[in-house]
């Protein structure tokens, strides 16, 4: 895939001009990966800086550097400046004297599998003998109460002889989503349970209306964590989506996370990764794998960045 | 869709070049890495590109062009022609009858708008006339058949479907036969979304479709889909073979130009886009507007005649 590399010749100093041509062909190849053209610009951009001025080596000292310093691009995109480890939270929040339930809330635009993620979080924390409530604050679209209630009727199975409890909260369709999320967190306070996930309805981001309204969704429902899922498949809006959704909660609240999902259906053009990412510096936490339970991975940078640069 | 930024982007290209002085090889060379940038942008698939540019600079030919040619016309011209031969396929769509069963299966990746958008065509269809109605035939997705049944429900449009039974083929079939008996014009049949990846999901495909044998299979496709969507539409393509192909959530920000390399790809027409959520958000699409609209037209409309 590297090919651009012959051009540049052994023992010189690198100019501008002796990169135009790898740093073209760079960027058509993360394009190629799906990587949104706003990113892969400024990849290869910072990367062209890097090199110029260096005195090259070998033929084969050339190209080792130019990707190496791709990949070093990429891999810093990539690494969070502090990591999130949901378990310990968790347990800390619960180990403390609030007796309020971990709140996270899942957004996101249409069909970008919020709620399969949202269960698939569930599966994962019920295998570590949480209690979960799950509150259906989609109230919009059709079959979205039912869809929860059958996922959680499947993980009240799956978890029972293991010890996990999982509940659906549900008030139907056509109220506020942000007064039940309140009362769904109440609801758990009562109970006791350590973990209540809120699903909410997709919304486009350049919806004003539906933006603004996840404002008081997250005064109301105060989350813990709001994870974002965007999907693998799309591409160059999800520079957009993530900065819309990152901007839709008000001065003082940011997302937490990015759940990058159907990482399954698009072989090795993982691009969306870096695209939401690079566009808000918020970090990944979960790859959605496949649309069973068990189809949560954490991301794995290294991996990552081998697929980007293959 | 918000072709606006293509298109502007595109205008103001090729208008550059109409309003420079001198039409050189390096303006021209200018113009078309301007105007690929922005297809790349707006999710065009990266070979695609390469090949449109290949395909304009073949078609004006700049160093063997006569000293007298007006350059400019000629290289608007093979722009517009190569823009227009993206998302024309030159192939026409089933069109339905009245009077006789009509079968269209929809098919596309998950979470793509299928069982949004199969209601908003049944409706689409009952309020010209013709008798229509729902079969669901996804028996994976949690909630499926709930999500059909109140959309159908809504729009007062008969459908079936099942709670128990697994098999999305046998529903499939017994949903079909059932309405063929009842003299339907149009039966849609709803499945669950898949991909290419996973070949039992694909097999599964071809197992309804035997058992359906749709009039016209539609593929419904994310506006905002990437660079995936050549391989992705393609694949399907071949297992299922669809003849038409449906743009949803054009109403989002996305440029959409994931889902018309997936028309050149696959050579086939999108008949309709969906532009929201709810069940009216529905419109036909055709070409030619389409490129007009992307370029902000208006000037160059008379050069499609040529
Ligand atoms: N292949 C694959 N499919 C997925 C994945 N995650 C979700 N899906 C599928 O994507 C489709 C949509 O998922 P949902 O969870 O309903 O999406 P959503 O974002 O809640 O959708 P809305 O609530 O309608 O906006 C379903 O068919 C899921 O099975 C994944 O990681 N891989
Ligand atoms: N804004 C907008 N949303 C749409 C449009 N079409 C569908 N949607 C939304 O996209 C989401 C997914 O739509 P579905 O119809 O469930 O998609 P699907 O292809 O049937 O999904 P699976 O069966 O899980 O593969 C829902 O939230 C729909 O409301 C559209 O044209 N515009
Ligand atoms: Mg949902
Ligand atoms: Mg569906």
């Amino acid at each position: 895939a590297f090919g651009f590399f012959r051009n540049i010749v052994g023992g010189k100093t690198l100019t501008k001009a002796d990169l135009e041509k790898a740093m073209t062909a760079m960027q058509e190849h993360l394009s190629k990966k799906n990587v949104a053209r706003e990113a892969a610009v400024q990849v290869t951009e910072s990367v062209e800086k890097s090199l110029i001025g260096q005195k090259t080596g070998s033929f084969q000292s050339i190209e080792a550097t130019v990707k190496a310093a791709v990949e070093a691009s990429l891999r810093k995109i990539l690494t969070p400046t502090n990591s999130l480890d949901l378990l310990r939270e968790i347990q800390t929040k619960r180990s403390g004297s609030s007796k309020r339930p971990y709140v996270i809330s899942i957004v996101g635009v249409n069909g970008v599998g919020k709620s399969t993620n949202l269960s698939k979080i569930c599966f994962f924390l019920l295998q570590n003998k949480f209690k979960v409530l799950i509150a259906a604050c989609d109230t919009f679209r059709s079959g979205a109460v039912e869809q929860l209630r059958v996922h959680a009727r499947n993980l009240k199975e799956l978890s029972e002889r293991e010890g996990g409890v999982v509940e659906l909260y549900e008030k139907g369709y056509g109220k506020d989503a942000a007064n039940i999320a309140k009362d769904a967190v109440a609801f758990g306070e009562a109970e006791g349970f350590d973990v209540v996930l809120i699903d909410t309805a997709g919304r486009r981001h350049n919806d004003q209306r539906l933006m603004s309204s996840l404002e008081k969704f997250a005064k109301f429902a105060e989350p813990d964590k709001i994870l974002m899922v965007g999907e693998a498949l799309v591409g160059t809006d999800s520079v957009q989506q993530a900065r819309n959704f990152n901007a839709a909660f008000g001065n003082a609240r940011t997302l937490d996370g990015f759940i990058i999902s159907k990482c399954d259906t698009v072989g090795d053009m993982i691009g969306t990764l870096i695209s939401m990412v690079f566009a808000t510096g918020i970090p990944v936490v979960f790859l959605g794998t496949g649309q069973n339970y068990q189809d949560l991975r954490t991301l794995n940078i290294a991996w990552a960045v081998k697929l980007l640069m293959s | 869709m918000v072709l606006a930024d293509l298109g502007k982007r595109i205008t103001s290209a090729v208008s550059e070049l109409a309003h420079s002085n001198v039409v050189d090889e390096k303006v021209f060379d200018g113009m078309l890495k301007e105007i690929c940038s922005a297809l790349i942008e707006a999710d065009v698939n990266v070979k695609l590109v390469s090949g449109l540019r290949k395909s304009i600079k073949h078609a004006v030919n700049f160093k063997e062009l006569p000293p007298a040619a007006n350059k400019k016309r000629l290289i608007q011209k093979a722009v517009f022609d190569e823009l227009v031969k993206l998302v024309d396929p030159h192939n026409e769509p089933f069109k339905p009858k009245k009077g006789r069963s009509n079968v269209i299966m929809f098919v596309g990746l998950q979470g793509s708008g299928k069982t949004t958008t199969c209601t908003k065509l049944a409706r689409h269809y009952q309020a010209r006339g013709f008798k229509a109605c729902l079969v669901c035939a996804d028996t994976f997705r949690a909630g499926a058949f709930d999500q059909l049944k109140q959309n159908a429900t809504k729009a007062k449009i008969p459908y079936f479907g099942s709670y128990t039974e697994t098999d999305p083929v046998k529903v499939a079939r017994e949903g079909v036969d059932k309405f063929k008996k009842e003299k339907f014009d149009i039966i849609i049949v709803d499945t669950s979304g898949r991909h290419q990846q996973e070949k039992e999901l694909f097999a599964e495909m071809v197992q309804i479709q035997q058992a359906v044998k749709p009039d016209q299979t539609i593929m419904v496709l994310d506006a905002s889909i990437g660079q995936a969507a050549e391989a992705q539409s393609k694949a399907f393509k071949e297992s299922a073979d669809f003849g038409a192909i449906i743009i949803t959530k054009t109403d989002g920000h996305a440029a959409g130009g994931g889902a018309i390399s997936a028309v050149a790809a696959t050579r086939t027409p999108i008949v309709f886009i969906g532009t929201g959520e709810h069940m009216l958000d529905l419109e036909r699409f055709a070409p030619q507007p389409f490129v007009s609209k992307l370029l902000g037209m208006g000037d160059m409309q008379g050069l499609v005649e040529h």
